[in-house]
């Protein structure tokens, strides 16, 4: 409209006009977007540089919240890790624990996705049902498993049920409360990474199996040599997320069992806890654990990245 | 064994769902009765996905019947499937017994909604300039922000303890708003939905002389309804069941949230089976209407963003 009604005579200063216009808009862009990204600036430097240089820094101090003066001490909080016992206890709980729950979370929650990738009658109503667990709180989970674990509770009265009588009371058994924190963990992330592989499952063309059906592959060579092999790349995403969550488990085990019974679910994070707010001047101990929690999932994020992620060629 | 039928998929399921059944069977070995076979198929294929679907939710249920029920018989041996007289007035007593349960509602509301208000505001803010604007180390940036939303969680606990504990922020609402203004995962989901939208709308806008501010503001926004619910509803689901951020930075028993609450109430009372159902069902209740209502959203949020 503007341009119709602008006389023929002035075009080239319009075209002039213009660029001069489009370069004082490059820079208004320039200013525009480096304001709008401010505030993730400032989320970076303070909540994660600077957080993450000052956890290097207490690690290296025998850091006291109620002491003024905090003397540096070198490596000795992390030397101190390597033959502090509770330390080691909790350290094989937790890789124990990690290494279970991400297998077989990773695994049901690809059986799920793979049985609701189906068209099957009442896809929805499955669907939002077995999402359900992952909805819930971790507290109110925990709750839920406090009775299903009670000796007279639910998973005792289903085994009655079946002819197996039992008053087993799970979370005081030094034997089954760390597994009883790992089948619910299973239960309640599984549904999630679910969303994941469902969403990844649809986008794999159907020509593929059709093709594969012509060639009579069975069902089950399908999975292992045609869903699972295209989907490394969200497998190996399910199973990073995986590490970094079971690797600092905390809520269920510090609501469910405190870490007993007798260090049975003592974890590393429930000891970072303890030695946050408990052990007063253990605060240089609690960062260089949590930064060795962290070295550890990172390596082993890279690890799985290796083993899973590798390229695949057709 | 290819079983003829349309449905591909299905044939690839089906055993599964079969050889998890039967120990290792597949439907292929019975032999050369196709017909039978689908049938029996079809049978077995529900049956896994009511045993799931039980697996999966019955926890829920037992949990809503043994909130009506008496502490003695959300326990009792042998147990009970329906409650023997329905005991509604737990409900009451919850808000009765649990000392501060008002305060904690509202703290768990308050909390999360403000999280959520400002998470709108500013994940789509920081999205849109990484979408849509061309400035300097915006490419820096992005990698910057992609590498770090791996870093675990708690490297970052104790540091952010003893700053806000200098900032005198701990026990304190600001805590919150200060750790969860906004979060790398939305401003991930929303950069990512920025891109898809045509930049027509914007050109026009430039041309009409609108700032960036009022393009974001004006046109863009309204656009973002899907990618703002998203975020928005995984914002509240994440803001509401959180538990650790309470135990760490809150210490007063005023600034208790209902996760926390029912965990101290669970403390106290270790034999009212009954109420903590109760509180449970209260505590779950406004994320499972959230669910119900706005499923898709939460669907496509969670596969996307990838984060719970």
């Amino acid at each position: 409209m503007a341009v119709s009604v602008a006389p023929k005579a002035s075009a080239a200063t319009a075209k002039v006009n213009r660029r001069s216009k489009g370069g004082g808009m490059a820079i208004a862009q320039r200013r525009a977007g480096l304001l709008f990204v401010t505030p993730y600036i400032l989320f970076f430097l303070l909540l994660q540089l600077a957080a993450f240089a000052f956890a290097i820094w207490v690690s290296f101090h025998h850091y006291d919240l109620l002491a003024l003066d905090n003397p540096f001490v070198g490596l000795r909080n992390y030397a101190r890790l390597t033959v502090n016992e509770d330390f080691l206890i909790a350290l094989r709980n937790t890789t124990e624990y990690a290494v279970v729950v991400v297998i077989l979370q990773t695994a049901f929650a690809l059986l799920l996705a793979v049985l609701l990738n189906s068209k099957i009658k009442g896809r929805n109503f499955f669907r939002t049902t077995w999402y359900t667990p992952s909805v819930a709180s971790s507290v109110v989970i925990s709750m839920i498993f406090l009775y299903v674990y009670h000796p007279t509770g639910l998973l005792n009265s289903i085994l009655g049920l079946v002819g197996i009588h039992t008053t087993e009371a799970y979370l005081q058994s030094t034997t089954w409360a760390l597994p009883a924190i790992m089948f619910l963990n299973v239960w309640t992330t599984a549904p999630t990474f679910m969303l994941m592989f469902l969403a990844a499952l649809q986008d794999i063309p159907k020509e593929i199996y059709e093709a594969s059906s012509v060639d009579g592959a069975s069902a089950a060579r399908k999975l292992f040599s045609i869903t699972i092999p295209l989907l490394r790349p969200i497998i190996f995403l399910v199973v990073s997320l995986g590490i970094i969550g079971a690797f600092q488990i905390f809520d269920q085990a510090f609501i469910m069992t405190k870490g007993g019974p007798l260090k049975a679910t003592l974890t590393v994070a429930l000891l970072i806890y303890d030695n946050l707010f408990v052990d007063t001047g253990a605060v240089g101990v609690a960062c260089a654990e949590a930064i060795v929690l962290g070295i550890i999932i990172f390596a082993l994020t890279l690890i799985s990245r290796r083993v899973i992620d590798t390229k695949i060629e057709y | 064994m290819s079983v003829a039928g349309s449905n591909v998929q299905t044939e690839l399921t089906a055993p599964i769902a079969v050889a998890s059944m039967t120990g290792g069977r597949r439907p292929g070995d019975v032999g050369d009765s196709t017909e039978r076979v689908n049938r029996l198929e079809i049978v077995v294929r529900y049956a896994l996905y009511i045993v799931i679907t039980l697996f999966l939710f019955v926890p829920f249920v037992m949990t809503v019947l043994s909130s009506f029920k008496t502490s003695a018989e959300v326990i009792a041996f042998p147990p009970t499937l329906l409650p023997s007289v329905w005991h509604p007035e737990n409900y009451l007593n919850v808000l009765t017994q649990i000392s501060g349960f008002p305060r904690m509602v509202f703290n768990s509301f308050f909390v999360t909604l403000v999280v959520v208000a400002l998470n709108l505001f500013f994940d789509s803010l920081v999205g849109y300039a990484f979408a849509r604007l061309e400035f300097p180390f915006k490419n820096t940036l992005f990698a910057i922000m992609i590498a770090t939303m791996v870093i675990p969680g708690f490297v970052f606990i104790v540091p952010r303890y003893i700053m806000l504990l200098n900032a005198h922020l701990v026990d304190t609402y600001f805590a919150f708003m200060v750790l969860y203004f906004l979060q790398p995962a939305y401003i991930l989901l929303m950069t990512q939905f920025f891109k898809s939208i045509p930049r027509d709308l914007e050109e026009a806008a430039i041309v009409d002389g609108l700032g960036w501010f009022g393009i974001f503001w004006k046109i863009i926004l309204p656009l973002a309804r899907p990618a703002l619910l998203a975020t928005g509803i995984l914002t509240f689901q994440g803001m509401w069941n959180n538990f650790l951020d309470w135990v760490i930075y809150m210490q007063s028993p005023t600034m208790q949230n209902i996760q926390l609450g029912l965990v101290s109430f669970r403390g106290q009372y270790q034999n009212q089976w009954n109420l903590i159902m109760a509180g449970s069902v209260l505590a779950i209740l406004p994320i499972l209407i959230i669910y119900v209502a706005g499923q898709k959203y939460f669907v496509g949020g969670a596969a996307t963003s990838g984060m719970k």
